[in-house]
């Protein structure tokens, strides 16, 4: 029973945070995007208000039972994969379902909410949503490729594909993976940016020539919820990047108890928070690619990164 | 005995069937239904292990029921009695039924005398009989263009008969029995004692199991046959080809795998990717199914060659699963084109509302194929991935292979978004759900789907049981958690809870919240930058759906294995009318050539002799 008790708390802690910390990350780039184009911009804490008044809202509106749940597969992959990943050193955190399930099982997981969410904006019917869909899953087969090109890498170098291994690794010896193959990290920062849909990828939602694209069509407790979902999410990729690559954070051997916690989450915020910077600030002042330059744009050098990581890592094995 | 007793229940079975049809053509089907319901009866009575042996113009025949065949029997007979049953109502009122569930009937025990044969030329009869059978339903919608497609297929598949007879002739040859057991014993299928045999027995094989470059006849096919054989076409036919592989692999010794993953892993990686590029760009759920087909026993062919523990299940877990979700997918596409008339994605859209249920299973299919955790597709890809990884260290393999499924989200959403989702138009408004008849074998197929993903143990023991029998690895599988060989795994029962759990906790609270206030409007009244869209105005985006992915793929879309066939086809063309040339069928020069030839002797008599 306590046993039972102590997961669900970790379980809650565990969203709570990244939450927390992704609908802050969201703010701090409206910030950031303002204070480069010289405007003083929305406080740091806006998201939350526009969350607040999104919920608050009293006429919703939807196409269908697909169109209704498209929130909820977004917010279910972010969740399910945050508690498969992680979030600080052992013993640190709640362990959660870390040693459930592996590296391309969370792979495989990710992509579930972006795929729910574009079942939903089928249903819509709205002809932008799914030029927006379909420019998204083609950027997606786009950004895969270095990301598995690299976290390949990584299997086979390290002999695990098991993301706590890989923390553990990195614990012992105080090597950053990032340095250990730095080809297959750069190939990943490569398809980070990808991921983060921001310019110069921004091509789903590109406002002036879709006017939102998927999105359009939700409103009220969807976009939301889709807003609350999106923000897990970013935490839950810029902390899974964090692990494989950055060494994670914490230091069990050093501090434990209550100031383990909070040094090691001091250290996740900031290695985050610098991680995100990366693709924030070149969306700063890239425009946007078309699709197919988009996609094209993966396989070019990210792809060579990532066959070079491939190439490294079979020559600089590591057994531990 | 009990195994002949089997044929002949399906042979008297198929018989009254095809006689009834004169009587009464609504009994046909159920008489066809029936037939196969007595057979899996019966055959599900046979002791494992039972053997019937024959002696035939100078030949052993030798059946068993063993658990490798069992196997892929239960693949056969369980899609095959579904796609019956569908047919029943999928079938009403079309022309010549009778034609239609004896060839269904026959191939279907065909394809059970393939799995049961446990030597040499007993598997080549059936695997004959199987394909002219399913010959017969590939031309049985005798409109245009079908008789091209249809002798595509004839003359591929008597490629491989004509490869595959080669090989039993060597055997025979060589060995002097076409025993399978002593055959293995013997080592016949290494590539080290006489390469032609598996290399011949192989084409055979891949020519079934559509692997590229010997793939073209199946998009063709596949499309123009009745989906309800389709299903049993795709889903339990090809995977006969997989039975025959793994046949050859259970032959191999340690040296020779290398060759087979090499060869077999890359056909089927490539395989993969270049048909989901191709059923990314279809414009009709049949073609885009087609190509699927063949992509997904790119996996199952890659998996099977690496030959080790976990590939191999991969290979036989993607056949079951294969056989679910792509029959299940089949069998939709039918039912939408029974009610609404067509497949085509430009012409039917929003059919959810009208089809829930079929909806429901496409959904639930398409998941199982994308490979999307915590559906059954999930573990096969996983395997698969692992198994290339952990096992036999083929990292650009995977990629490949991870790119092609990657690919493949593109068109599992282009399949549902073209017939199920998107603008409700005028035109569909008339459209019903199919029969129960036809809705109850589907979503028993996407239960398989279901439940695989959860306990994928239930596939994992017979699996085992089989490979086992051939003596391949099959030590280690568990009902829920997955390990690979380097000790890391997923457990699956925790993340089909996790992801139930959370789904209903927040599906529960985006409909509780504000229910009063949320109401559902139709497909015209979006957000379309002001200008208000009129009920007539078609919003439909279909055509050209990917066409920024085809512009970013470029080149690989203007290859096409068709026209290099043709280009063959021609050469050897031109090259025949050259011979005729010479041969020209006058008896004269012939004559001409005799005497020719008789001068040239007497001649050059002194030199020659």
């Amino acid at each position: 029973m306590e046993n039972w008790l102590y997961e669900l708390t970790g379980f809650v802690l565990t969203i709570l945070l990244a939450f927390t910390v992704g609908m802050f990350y969201g703010g701090l780039r409206r910030k950031v995007i303002a204070r480069a184009q010289n405007r003083i911009g929305p406080p740091v804490y806006q998201n939350f208000l526009d969350l607040l008044k999104l919920q608050g809202k009293t006429t919703n509106i939807h196409h269908g039972v697909m169109s209704h749940l498209a929130p909820v597969w977004v917010i279910v992959a972010a969740t399910a994969s945050l508690l498969f990943i992680p979030v600080l050193h052992g013993g640190l955190w709640f362990p959660n379902l870390t040693f459930k399930g592996d590296l391309i099982f969370l792979l495989y997981l990710m992509v579930f909410g972006s795929l729910g969410m574009a079942l939903g904006v089928g249903e819509s019917g709205n002809p932008n949503g799914a030029i927006g869909v379909s420019r998204g899953l083609s950027l997606m087969v786009g950004y895969e490729i270095p990301f598995v090109l690299s976290l390949v890498a990584v299997m086979l170098q390290f002999h695990t594909t098991s993301l706590t291994d890989l923390m553990h690794y990195q614990q012992l010896t105080g090597h950053w993976i990032a340095l250990e193959n730095p080809f297959a990290f750069l190939s990943a920062l490569f398809a980070v940016l990808g991921m983060f849909h921001y310019s110069p990828f921004d091509i789903i939602g590109a406002p002036a020539e879709l006017a939102s694209g998927p999105m359009s069509e939700f409103g009220g407790k969807y976009l939301g919820s889709l807003m609350t979902g999106g923000s897990i999410f970013a935490f839950v990729k810029l902390v899974l990047i964090t692990d494989i690559f950055l060494g994670g954070a914490g230091h069990p051997e050093l501090y434990t108890g209550l100031a383990g916690v909070l040094i090691g989450l001091g250290e996740l915020i900031l290695k985050t928070f610098l991680l995100y910077m990366i693709p924030v600030s070149i969306g700063i002042v890239m425009p946007r690619f078309r699709t197919e330059q988009a996609v094209r744009f993966f396989w070019k050098w990210p792809l060579a990164f990532g066959i070079t990581g491939i190439i490294w890592g079979l020559y600089h094995q590591i057994n531990f | 005995m009990e195994l002949m007793i089997f044929f002949l229940i399906i042979t008297a079975g198929t018989l009254i069937t095809f006689f009834i049809d004169d009587i009464s053509r609504k009994l046909t089907g159920y008489a066809a239904f029936l037939t196969i319901l007595t057979g899996i009866v019966y055959y599900a009575s046979i002791p494992m292990g039972t053997v019937w042996q024959m002696h035939l113009l100078g030949f052993d025949l030798k059946w068993m029921r063993s658990p490798a065949g069992d196997f892929f029997a239960w693949i056969v007979l369980g899609l095959g009695l579904l796609s019956l049953m569908y047919a029943i109502k999928y079938m009403e009122g079309k022309a010549r039924l009778g034609y239609f569930y004896a060839a269904f009937l026959v191939s279907l025990g065909a394809m059970t005398g393939v799995t049961i044969s446990r030597d040499i030329v007993s598997l080549f009869i059936f695997w004959e009989i199987m394909t002219w059978s399913s010959f017969l339903l590939a031309i049985y919608k005798a409109y245009y263009g079908v008789e091209t497609k249809g002798i595509k297929y004839i003359l591929f598949s008597s490629m491989g008969a004509y490869a595959m007879l080669t090989a039993i002739v060597f055997i025979v040859h060589y060995y002097h029995t076409t025993d399978l057991n002593t055959l293995w014993q013997a080592g016949a299928f290494g590539f080290s004692r006489h390469w032609f045999i598996p290399a011949f027995m192989l084409f055979g094989f891949a020519v079934k199991a559509a692997v590229m470059p010997f793939h073209v006849w199946a998009p063709g096919v596949y499309t123009r046959t009745p989906m309800a054989y389709t299903s049993v076409f795709s889903g339990a036919m090809s995977k006969m080809g997989i039975f025959g592989m793994l046949l050859i692999v259970a032959g191999l010794s340690r040296l020779d795998i290398g060759w087979i993953r090499f060869i077999l892993g890359w056909a089927g990686g490539i395989t993969a990717a270049l048909a989901t590029l191709q059923a990314v760009r279809q414009n009709d759920a049949k073609d885009l199914l087609a190509y699927s087909s063949i992509a997904q026993l790119g996996y199952i062919v890659t998996a099977l060659s690496t030959g080790t523990r976990m590939g191999l299940m991969a290979a036989l877990y993607l056949a079951v699963l294969h056989a679910a979700f792509k029959g299940a997918l089949f069998l939709v596409a039918g039912a939408v084109e029974k009610q609404a008339g067509t497949t085509d994605f430009r012409e039917v859209s929003g059919l959810i509302v009208r089809m829930p249920w079929t909806f429901f299973t496409a959904l639930i299919s398409v998941i199982a194929l994308a490979g999307v955790p915590p559906l059954g597709g999930f573990v096969g890809k996983w395997l698969v991935y692992e198994s290339l990884i952990t096992e036999t260290h083929s990292y650009f393999l995977v990629i490949v292979i991870f790119f092609a499924s990657t690919a493949a989200f593109l068109y599992a959403y282009r399949f549902l978004f073209g017939l199920f989702l998107g603008q409700q138009e005028h035109n569909t408004e008339d459209v019903h759900e199919a029969s129960w008849w036809m809705l109850v074998p589907m979503l028993v197929l996407s239960l398989v789907s279901i439940l695989t993903g959860v306990f994928p143990g239930l596939v994992f023991k017979p699996a085992a049981k089989a490979l086992s029998d051939l003596h391949l690895p099959s030590d280690g599988w568990q009902m829920s958690i997955l390990h690979n060989a380097w000790n890391n795994g997923v457990d699956t029962i925790t993340v089909g809870s996790t992801i139930v759990i959370l789904f209903l906790l927040t599906a529960a609270f985006i409909t509780l919240k504000g229910r009063k206030n949320t109401r559902r409007t139709g497909t015209k009244d979006i957000s379309t930058s002001g200008e208000i869209p009129q009920p007539d105005d078609n919003l439909n985006f279909q055509s050209g759906f990917f066409q920024p992915f085809e512009r970013a793929i470029g080149k690989p879309y203007r290859w096409s294995m068709d026209r290099i066939w043709t280009d063959i086809g021609t050469s050897l063309a031109a090259f025949f009318r050259f011979l005729r040339k010479i041969y020209t069928g006058n008896a004269q020069t012939y004559v001409f050539y005799v005497i020719v030839f008789l001068i040239i002797l007497l001649l050059f008599r002194k030199q020659i002799f």
